[in-house]
């Protein structure tokens, strides 16, 4: 079908004589010279009689005859059908059945895994051989199929978590009896021994023509993560002992805004030859607390993924005691027990009350405490309100209290009777009682009871309707002993006994331990026994796929402690996430010290590697080539007979124009990375908020920059000399890029041709208005078209403006605050001496005060001041003081500078003292009252 | 019917081309402030010459009272003589200028017309006499001569290379004459040399495309004049590069030397340059014969 010549098959060889044509095409293409252009030239007229130096015909040159040649052999041996690797497999015939792992195992692996599977259906398709498919993961009975109907399913077809069960196995051996004669099995294993697996082999082989395709792919998986001796440690585990191999492990977990991210990450290495390596993460406990998963870099099965749960996390708890300040008696301490069984598992705080909330923590223990004060009454009601967990244990002052007496105690689950009783004494009837068995529905529900637990004395609750929901614990004769109830989203638990063994041998026995896990007060590390989950249903919350990706849980029926803890992972019991009540246990795909097996296959199974080499057919690329070449040659061809000249005569600069673009392109980001802008503007804040600085907008013209800084450093030094004001250096602000909150004062010199800010940069600006900041306005010229749209900065102002804020505007009155801040002032010249400085008007209501010579103005300062004097070209001055430029002649020009200083005070003074001085009007007021 | 639609629609296309043309020279005209060219003498005129003393004979509304009141005596302000020139225009007309080497260039003949109706806007501005020479439009001033100029410029000549026309030249007159002179040498000289008899001087203005100037073109060509009456072979047209830029030398030396005998001034403009300084350099000319 196909032939093949030097490791390349031609579907269609016969084309190839064609390359013996290429010599004659050769000569007839070097006879050819190019066409002559027919060009338009008036000046031909200087041109007659000119004769060419050779008369010999021009040639074409043999470069573009072999490019020409190199095109038509790619067209012919393109034509041809050339492929790279041809498969030249002799097809076998009948069915065929494909077995498929389908385990975690293969995950990792199964891109290459659905690759060879389709190559294999093409392959079976070619020859028309019925396929069925089984994975073992998860089996059916196998229906043949043709398999370009596989082929269309090939997408939907993903392995499992877990590994094929016995349940599985022996449906697989069923349905292999079942098989038509003469079937070929081609099983895809993931490399992994389970259980069965041998007796599925000799199944298959006595079925049928048995050929086993394995994934090369090293599979490593990693056990669940144990915290001890304040580290956490992963064990890590391959199938095949190797050459030494370190793995990376990564924490995962969801930083405090709530983005999954790599917390913290360690190294596995497995010494050569060794199956097992270790990692040890240290952790901080907050850090600790947020891990949700630990993964192996390079591995994307749900066995390289260890879920970490309750037992990653030591829970705070709170333990505060109704009688303090008693030392040495440490047996009868009310919370020497508690200390004791939660020492191990949880973080203990000490501490007020009212300390110990802001920290959060998961639990508040309180034992014996009666009364609290009104504000720790309410804080701790919020904090259970959020979710906390309170534990409040009985005692002689609980007893001897009025708390939750009458009416139930928001912070008790329920009533009291009065003084509470004792049993089993020398002045009572009876004897000690013992503890009846936990009910189904209690939090307690299949914990043993130890014999030895005796309740000698105990607080009683009231008889009231609620109170059979509240009991989840209660002594043989019926009374409770553990009684709890929801509050918001927490909980309050009150234990009728004392938390020491005054009056009750609970906390001396292991039981008290198991309760305080059961309530969520503690939590045990690691993955509990099979036995101490008894009684418990675990409700899925997020399970593992195959990947290692956590899905929803969905509709996933509840799983049985016990079976949790030791089953199998199956259909129906996956790894993942499961929650009963305030527990979360991860059920992950390795146990702790579970093993890889590599399979082994009996001696006469044919074992293949997945080596897949895929045929890649050549042709599109030769003929691709071909075209390329031929478009060459067109340019070439164009270029040689002079029809390119004029794109020639302009291509250096085109070519110019490009490297420039190029070089700037790779030059922009070089320069923004040398001088990291953020840490230069924060530089600049901090120098901005230091200290009081005048600033101007940046207008993008450098002549009127310089300028404006010139000037507001002129204005700068005289507030220095003549004020308390003592302003440092200038800035000029970009108003896109910096901020303006620093500034009490903006300048803003208006040029034609400044750019309009853009509306991020309005909003800031408006921002800085309402703020209380303040704008100058300085068109420069003197104000000639009196702000109308007669003269361009007049014209750009207005554009200039109009997004802005501005309130309604009016001429400087007389009497304004701005003539009296600093110097009594009626003009304000720059280096022009114009009328027409426009500030927000005056309320239409302001009345002359009384005895002033100005009106009660309005509060605050006008947010924008529009002139046109040119006011720092006024104040400008250079390094030494001196002025930048002549302002007037003589002395009156020295006059006219002298008040641009004076109004630049006042203008400051304003701006910083607001309308201090218009508070005159309440002089008389005021005089009036010393006065009295 | 559909000949007088004809007429009409050709005549539109040319009414069309005027204003654009005139506007153009009008704009380009407007770069250029007149300069001064008085005659030093008192006479007709607007610009201030001298104030004198009241002669015998003087009008009464000659007096100058503004100057008068001054003193005791009475002036009369005399104003500058200045007279009108007549200038004449020759714009080659010949197909060889109808041509651009790009499309982003004016055609020479473009270029040309625009050049010498600029140059008239602002003589009759500065309100000189402008027509062209031969018979068709003699030396008129006005606005109207402008219109009839561009009328006139508006038309293209049959043959490839146009000789410059020297009829009815009035003597001591100033002369332009704008064309790439590329056609036959002898009737340049022929004009050249009737105008310096006649006492006109003038300048000549050649208006050349690049790749005329510098040869571009390189391979196998057929050279073909405008009109397709000339036409060259070459194989290689790179090797003719040097022989055709010395030709060009040669034949723009002969015409600076022509041009010197004769008193006139010779000026060479490339189309791809600004259009400004061409009328620029043809304003100081004109103006420095004069």
């Amino acid at each position: 079908m196909m032939t093949t010549i030097l490791g390349i098959g031609f579907t269609a060889p016969w084309l190839l004589l064609g390359l013996a044509a290429l010599p004659v095409l050769w000569l007839l293409l070097r006879a050819v010279p190019p066409a002559p252009i027919r060009r338009m030239f008036p000046g031909v007229t200087l041109l007659l009689g000119l004769k060419d130096d050779e008369t010999v015909t021009d040639r074409t040159p043999w470069w573009l005859l072999l490019m020409r040649i190199l095109a038509v052999a790619a067209v012919i041996v393109g034509l041809a059908g050339p492929v790279l690797n041809p498969r030249s497999q002799a097809p076998g015939s009948g069915p065929v059945l494909v077995l498929l792992d389908a385990s975690w195992a293969g995950a990792t692996a199964w891109t290459r895994v659905t690759d060879l599977l389709d190559q294999q259906l093409a392959e079976a398709g070619r020859a028309g051989r019925p396929v069925a498919m089984v994975r073992l993961t998860q089996p059916e009975d196998p229906v043949f199929q043709t398999s370009t109907a596989w082929r269309s399913r090939l997408a939907g077809l993903q392995p499992q978590p877990w590994q094929p069960g016995p349940a599985q196995v022996t449906t697989v051996m069923a349905a292999l009896d079942d098989l038509p004669a003469g079937t070929e099995i081609r099983w895809i294993s993931d490399g992994i021994d389970y259980p069965g697996r041998a007796d599925l082999t000799a199944a298959a082989r006595d079925a049928g023509d048995l050929r086993i395709i394995q994934t090369m792919h090293e599979t490593l998986a990693i056990w669940p993560a144990k915290f001890e001796d304040g580290v956490i440690r992963l064990g890590v585990v391959r199938a095949l002992p190797g050459p030494e191999r370190v793995v990376g492990v990564m924490a995962q977990g969801r930083d405090p805004s709530g983005t999954e991210r790599l917390l913290a990450g360690g190294e596995a290495v497995f010494a050569e030859g060794e199956t097992r390596a270790q990692v040890d993460l240290s952790l901080p406990a907050e850090l600790r607390a947020r891990i949700t998963r630990f993964e192996l870099q390079g591995q994307n099965s749900a066995g390289a993924v260890s879920l970490g749960d309750d037992g990653l996390r030591r829970r705070e708890v709170a333990l505060i005691a109704g009688r303090t300040g008693q030392e040495g008696l440490e047996l009868l301490s009310p919370v020497h027990y508690l200390e004791q069984a939660l020492e191990p598992t949880a973080d203990i705080l000490t501490g007020a009350l009212l300390d110990i909330l802001p920290a959060n923590p998961d639990a508040i223990v309180l034992a014996d405490v009666a009364t609290l004060s009104p504000a720790e009454e309410s804080a701790l009601e919020e904090w259970v309100d959020h979710g906390g967990l309170l534990v409040r244990f009985a005692g002689p002052r609980l007893a001897a209290s009025d708390v939750s007496r009458d009416a139930e105690d928001p912070l008790m689950p329920v009533r009291l009777r009065v003084g509470g009783r004792s049993v089993g004494g020398a002045m009572s009837w009876g004897s000690p009682k013992t503890l009846a068995p936990f009910k189904a529905d209690s939090p307690f529900a299949g914990l043993e009871i130890p014999d030895d637990v005796r309740v000698t004395a105990q607080v009683m609750a009231q008889p009231d309707p609620t109170l059979a929901d509240r009991v989840i614990a209660s002594l043989s004769d019926g009374t409770p002993l553990v009684t709890r109830k929801a509050l918001g989203d927490g909980q309050v638990v009150l234990f009728h006994v004392t938390a020491n063994a005054e009056w009750s041998t609970l906390p001396l026995s292991g039981l008290f331990v198991e309760m305080l896990e059961r309530l969520a007060v503690s939590t045990a590390g690691g993955m509990p026994a099979a036995e101490d989950l008894q009684g418990t249903v675990w409700a899925p919350q997020r399970v593992l796929d195959a990947f290692g990706t956590l899905e929803d849980a969905g509709t996933l029926p509840g799983v049985d402690g016990p079976a949790l803890a030791a089953d199998p992972l199956g259909p129906d019991l996956r790894p993942g996430l499961y929650q009963s009540g305030d527990r979360r246990l991860a059920r992950n795909v390795m146990a702790d010290g579970g093993t890889l097996t590599a399979a082994t296959w009996p001696a006469d199974v044919p074992v293949e590697g997945m080596g897949l080499v895929r045929e890649r057919p050549l042709g599109g690329w030769l003929l691709g080539l071909a075209l390329l070449l031929l478009a060459a040659d067109v340019v070439a061809t164009l270029a040689l007979s002079g029809r390119l000249t004029s794109a020639r005569a302009r291509a250096p600069r085109a070519a110019a124009a490009l490297a420039l673009a190029v070089l700037m392109a790779g030059l922009a980001p070089g320069d923004a990375r040398a001088q990291d802008p953020s840490a230069d503007q924060t530089a600049r804040d901090v120098m901005a908020a230091d200290e009081l600085v005048l600033a101007h907008v940046l207008t993008g013209n450098a002549e009127v920059d310089d300028i404006a800084q010139a000037g507001l450093r002129g204005l700068s030094d005289t507030l220095y000399f003549r004020t308390s004001v003592e302003p440092s250096q200038p800035m000029g602000v970009d108003l896109e890029t910096d901020d303006l909150a620093f500034f009490p004062l903006l300048y803003w010199p208006i040029t034609p041709d400044q750019p309009q800010p853009s509306a991020k940069a309005y909003a800031k600006l408006n921002d800085y208005l309402r703020s209380g900041g303040m704008i100058v306005f300085d068109t420069r010229d003197a104000n000639i078209a009196n702000f109308g749209s007669s003269s361009p900065n007049g014209r750009k102002l207005q554009q200039l403006a109009a997004p802005l804020d501005i309130p309604p505007l009016e001429p400087v009155p007389e009497d304004h605050v701005l003539t009296r801040t600093f110097y009594l002032l009626q003009d304000y010249p720059g280096r022009y001496n114009g009328r027409g400085i426009w500030v927000e008007a005056a309320p239409p209501d302001a009345e002359i005060a009384e005895g002033m010579p100005f009106r009660n103005l309005n509060d605050g300062v006008t947010p924008v001041i529009f002139g046109g004097n040119d006011w720092a070209a006024a104040w400008a001055t250079d390094a030494d003081g001196r002025p930048l430029l002549p302002v007037g002649r003589g002395f009156a020009g020295e006059r006219q500078r002298e008040l641009a200083h004076r109004f630049g005070v006042n203008l400051v003074m304003y701006v910083l003292t607001g309308n201090y001085k218009s508070d005159q009007v309440h002089v008389p007021a005021l005089l009036d009252r010393l006065g009295q | 019917m559909t000949a007088a639609n004809g007429l009409r629609h050709r005549a539109e296309a040319e009414a069309g081309r005027l204003p654009p043309l005139l506007a153009r020279a009008d704009h380009l005209a407007g770069t250029v402030l007149l300069g001064d060219h008085g005659r030093r003498r008192a006479g007709m005129g607007d610009d201030f010459w001298q104030y004198r003393p009241v002669q015998p004979g003087d009008s009464r509304r000659s007096i100058d009272h503004r100057r008068s009141a001054r003193g005791d005596q009475q002036f009369v302000r005399e104003r500058e003589w200045q007279i009108a020139q007549s200038v004449m225009l020759w714009v080659d007309r010949g197909a060889s200028m109808r041509f651009a080497s790009d499309d982003s260039l004016p055609s020479k003949a473009d270029r040309a017309r625009l050049l010498g109706l600029a140059t008239a806007v602002l003589l009759v501005r500065g309100g000189e006499r402008v027509g062209l020479t031969g018979t068709s439009l003699p030396p008129r001033r006005g606005r109207n001569q402008i219109l009839r100029l561009a009328e006139m410029f508006s038309e293209d000549a049959e043959g490839d290379y146009a000789p410059p026309e020297h009829r009815a030249m009035i003597p001591h007159a100033r002369a332009l004459f704008i064309s790439d002179f590329l056609g036959p040498m002898e009737e340049v000289e022929v004009a050249l040399t009737k105008a310096a008899d006649r006492g006109v001087r003038g300048v000549l203005l050649q208006v050349m495309d690049p790749s005329e100037e510098e040869f571009p073109f390189r391979g196998r060509t057929i050279f073909e004049s405008v009109g397709g009456t000339v036409h060259h072979e070459t194989l290689k047209a790179g090797e003719l590069r040097q022989r055709y830029l010395d030709r060009l030398a040669a034949r723009r030396d002969w015409l600076q030397r022509l041009s010197r005998a004769t008193g006139w001034q010779m000026g060479l403009h490339l189309t791809n340059h600004s259009a400004q300084s061409a009328l620029l350099w043809l304003w100081t000319a004109l103006n420095r014969g004069a």
